[in-house]
């Protein structure tokens, strides 16, 4: 049933290992006011898919007015200048399109995959709702009232859903990065239309847009449609953007939750640069190594000693995600065994074994040759979705990167030696870094 | 996305979703959006031609052992995928619930002298990515390698064996109950699982759909490796399988390797299809449980694959409550009310008959009035049909769709297994959507009177006992609101 709905909490948008592009056609332009263009040809089936990715999310809000960026995102489909509540939704829905939207810490984007000879359509009303969006009122009452829903059923209702928003609360003590993005509850209850209108008024130009297309089109004939439709919305000043920075060394934090949960369990996070926020790249690289020594297969590490030879565990997970526009954090989760007696302390300690293995003894060449083994697949294996395909572009372009660093991936990755792996896991593994949340059933409550 | 649906028991959508050597269907342009099309002017403009599709050149053959290959060559990409399905679902599991899947969670445990570490490194070296899942109908096993032979030869060896001879190391066994013991515990504190579970259970009586197919906590720690041999022995054979490639392959290649992933399959029969369920009556059971939201959850038993009535009900139910926004369950419940984050409704016509079912989750202190709200909806459907807009509109967008379907070689090879496993025909979706564009107001009208009973319907709610509300007045969508001021 996901499939449809407008919105996808991206809590876990690392990519796991960004894939390269070989042999692709891609072509960058820019208009007048600022919109960016980035289009990739691919003729393998006419249809297209048109994503508008704009440089604002819940990393951009302040405490009291959490939930903005992703409130809006459900208004901007409840009218513009051209169409009234919910129109663009049935025009699309009539022309066979699959259309949706979704809001993360540092984005928000919308996106159409449609028949390629129906994709004036969507940017047509894609640039309405950018120029001209309505913000009704009497519309806004109810939306306010789903968000809320989806707020009960993604997190409220969710004992992970909560943990973590309550783990990332503290984990992030300096940045935006602590606001969850559907929004506190009490937040959602006092937010108004007029916080909306000051929000699209304030983030919503295409000087802090981009816009991505990829699928069965040509550049020229995409040139000229955007053109049509967006080159007459003038660019505006935009609000200086602060980049979200951690302290290296918050200090050692811990939390206990008691949820309606059945098992207990455990994550791990340590403050950690990202691609943007660390002045030396390497140490970025490595740390995506590790996240792939760790858990980047069925043969990776995890798996293979924590869940089937000590049997510690019956599921956990290491990911990092190196592309934010701010600093990141390196999570660890795990779920005891319980069936086999396994406790959260015993968990806590196998995971600082994995940690400290990698801090005692470099990864074998056999390891890397795996993980490279996979890069090169997956570079491949991405090029099947033209989705997948758009997202990379509009998410490295949208925090800040190039699209074109996926170009040199491979090289980068390859660059990093068994030393520096070792290096970076001695560096940023220590307590001094560290936030741990336990997530224990409520009837264990003392 | 796509290719779940079609294993979780048939959803629709994926019926849509190919063609096969046919780029444009023949069909008479639908009353348009009028109203739009004033305002959006490429909507104006927009050719009233039905969009061009990916032509799809399936072929398709029997291996020297028995099993049905599907095939498309997908040359722009240097891989492909392969697709095994079994009629080895948990249809099949008789009174041991949970067999067929532990059977299918278990393939990649072990085979000759390899164990479970060594078969995922060495997929893992190749840049293979091996899978396998099972449902109601079926068991899945999936390859998706790069085609150059240094690396696929080994990939498909290894895949070929652990299909064929999988060794069910005891010390796995234990494991994997145990993880799946785990995901029972997870059960318990999703109340929408629960009340599916419950669900199931009151749709079908005694019938195999009834069960999870992951089995149950009182039935997992029971099975004996003996019964996964056996059953794999009975059903993981090349006579009750079918085969879906799709990728950068000659024709040559594509017969090489389904013989090779078929030669040391066990021979035996084809599985006996699953018998059709007794219809039960009405009932409405309750789960307390402490969240916030209540999840409900309407449902009848309704059609099974190759029912005449299928496509009314299909472009029927995309009118009600079928895929997402702009259908009338949508528009009712959330867009005007806001009492949800979605409502959807869905035939799951299986090998047997599947249900018809309505899912939504809202606030507790609303679901009484939620649920009478919804019902109060489907009577008015089934009584009156859908109008002739809504209809045209319905057919309108299964046309422009259709291009989506075959946009990757990960979607085609889903739709081909499916093709394959419920033994359609290989121009199945090119009539289907044929089908859809001759149908009447009227025949959907009827289809949905033949099938559904808004006074037979299972109800499952699961959530607090709490304090009622009445709904909430709907917004009113009449007045077209003006676009607020921008200040440049």
């Amino acid at each position: 049933m996901n499939t449809y709905l407008r919105y996808i909490v991206l809590l876990f948008s690392s990519i796991f290992l960004a894939p390269l592009m070989a042999q692709t056609t891609t072509t960058e332009f820019s208009l007048d006011n600022g919109l960016k263009v980035i289009v990739r040809e691919d003729h393998r089936a006419p249809v297209v898919v048109s994503q508008l990715w704009y440089k604002v999310g819940s990393s951009y809000e302040v405490p009291g007015n959490t939930g903005l960026a992703h409130a809006l995102e459900h208004m901007m489909f409840k009218g513009s200048s051209k169409l009234g509540p919910g129109e663009s939704s049935r025009i699309l829905r009539e022309l066979g399109a699959e259309e949706n939207a979704f809001t993360s810490d540092d984005y928000t984007a919308y996106y159409q995959v449609i028949a390629r000879d129906r994709l004036a359509v969507a940017l047509e009303m894609e640039a309405d709702r950018l120029a001209g969006l309505t913000l009704p009122e009497d519309e806004f009452i109810r939306e306010i009232e789903v968000i809320k829903e989806e707020r009960r059923m993604r997190t409220d209702d969710r004992p992970s859903g909560l943990a973590y928003e309550r783990f990332k609360a503290l984990a992030y003590p300096a940045s935006g990065y602590h606001i969850p993005t559907i929004g506190w509850m009490h937040d959602l209850e006092r937010m108004t239309i007029e916080d909306l209108r000051n929000w699209h008024q304030r983030w919503y130009a295409p000087n802090n847009a981009t816009l991505v297309i990829v699928g069965d089109v040509e550049p020229t004939a995409v040139k000229a449609l955007v053109q049509r439709y967006f080159a007459h919305i003038p660019a505006r000043p935009l609000p200086s953007v602060k980049q979200p920075l951690e302290l290296d060394e918050p200090g050692q934090r811990s939390i206990t939750l008691h949820l309606k949960t059945q098992l207990p369990s455990l994550m791990m996070g340590f403050n950690v640069p990202s691609l943007t926020s660390s002045n030396n790249p390497n140490d970025v690289h490595a740390l995506r190594l590790i996240s792939a020594l760790l858990d980047g297969g069925n043969s990776s590490r995890i798996p293979t000693q924590l869940e089937r030879e000590q049997e510690l565990v019956v599921g956990a997970s290491a990911w990092y995600n190196a592309f934010t526009r701010g600093s990141s954090l390196f999570i660890l989760s795990a779920t005891p065994n319980v069936q086999k007696g396994k406790t959260i302390a015993e968990v806590e300690q196998g995971l600082w074994q994995q940690i400290k293995q990698l801090q005692k003894t470099p990864p074998s060449a056999a390891e890397l040759a795996r993980v490279r083994a996979q890069v090169v697949a997956s570079e491949v294996y991405a090029q099947d979705s033209i989705t997948s395909q758009a997202t990379q572009i509009g998410m490295l372009e949208t925090v800040g990167l190039s699209w074109r660093i996926q170009e040199q991936d491979l090289a980068a990755l390859e660059t990093i030696t068994p030393a520096d792996i070792q290096a970076a896991a001695q560096k940023y593994f220590t307590n001094t870094r560290l936030t741990t949340a336990y997530i224990y059933p409520e009837e264990a409550r003392p | 996305m796509i290719s779940l649906r079609i294993l979780t028991g048939g959803v629709i959508s994926a019926a849509l979703l190919i063609i096969s050597g046919c780029s444009t269907l023949n069909v008479q342009p639908t009353q348009q959006l009028d109203t739009a099309e004033q305002s959006i002017s490429s909507l104006a403009a927009l050719s009233k031609q039905s969009p061009a599709s990916r032509e799809l050149d399936i072929q398709t053959w029997h291996t020297n052992s028995g099993t049905k290959v599907l095939f498309m060559k997908a040359p722009e990409l240097p891989m492909f995928d392969l697709r095994l399905t079994f009629a080895a679902g948990s249809s099949k599991d008789q009174n041991i619930l949970g067999l067929a899947n532990l059977t299918n969670a278990m393939l990649n445990e072990g085979s000759g002298q390899l164990d479970a570490d060594a078969i995922a490194a060495r997929f893992e070296d190749l840049g293979a990515q091996f899978s396998s899942g099972s449902y109601r109908d079926m068991a899945v096993v999936s390859l998706r390698s790069l085609t150059d032979p240094q690396l696929s030869e080994p990939a498909l060896e290894l895949f070929s064996s652990i299909t064929a001879q999988p060794s069910f190391p005891t010390d796995s066994l234990a494991r994997i109950k145990n993880q799946l013991l785990a995901g029972f515990e997870y059960q318990k504190q999703d109340p929408g699982k629960l009340a599916s579970l419950t669900l199931f259970k009151q749709l079908y009586g005694s019938h195999p759909y009834a069960n999870p197919s992951v089995g149950t906590a009182e039935t997992v720690p029971m099975i004996s490796r003996k019964q996964l041999q056996d059953f794999h022995r009975t059903y993981y054979t090349a006579e009750n399988a079918q085969i879906a490639l799709v990728g950068d392959l000659t024709l040559a290649q594509a017969q090489a390797i389904s013989e090779k992933v078929t030669a040391r399959l066990p021979r035996g029969t084809t599985a006996a299809k699953t018998v059709n369920p007794i219809a039960r009556s009405a009932s409405q059971t309750h789960i307390e449980f402490p969240s916030t939201q209540t999840q409900i959850f309407l449902a009848q038993l309704a059609v099974k694959r190759g029912d005449p009535d299928y496509p009314a009900l299909f472009l029927g139910n995309q009118i009600f409550g079928g895929g997402g926004f702009g259908t009338r369950l949508m528009e009712e419940v959330r867009e005007k009310r806001g009492l949800t984050y979605g409502i959807y409704s869905s035939f799951s016509p299986m090998q047997a008959a599947g249900p018809f079912m309505i899912s939504v989750k809202t606030r507790a202190q609303l679901s009484q009035a939620t649920l009478e709200f919804i019902q109060e909806l489907l009577r008015d459907y089934i009584a009156n049909g859908p109008t002739q807009s809504e209809l045209d509109r319905a057919k309108r967008e299964s046309l422009g769709s259709f291009p989506l379907s075959a946009a990757s070689n990960a979607s085609i090879v889903g739709q081909m297994a499916a093709i394959g496993f419920y033994d359609m025909p290989l121009t199945w979706l090119n009539d289907f959507m044929q089908d859809l564009q001759k149908l009447t107001v009227t025949d959907v009208h009827e289809a949905f009177k033949r099938h559904l009973n808004p006074d037979q319907l299972i109800i499952v709610t699961a959530g607090p006992t709490v304090k009622q509300n009445p709904l909430p007045n709907p917004v009113d969508r009449t007045e077209v609101t003006q676009p607020m001021e921008r200040q440049h």
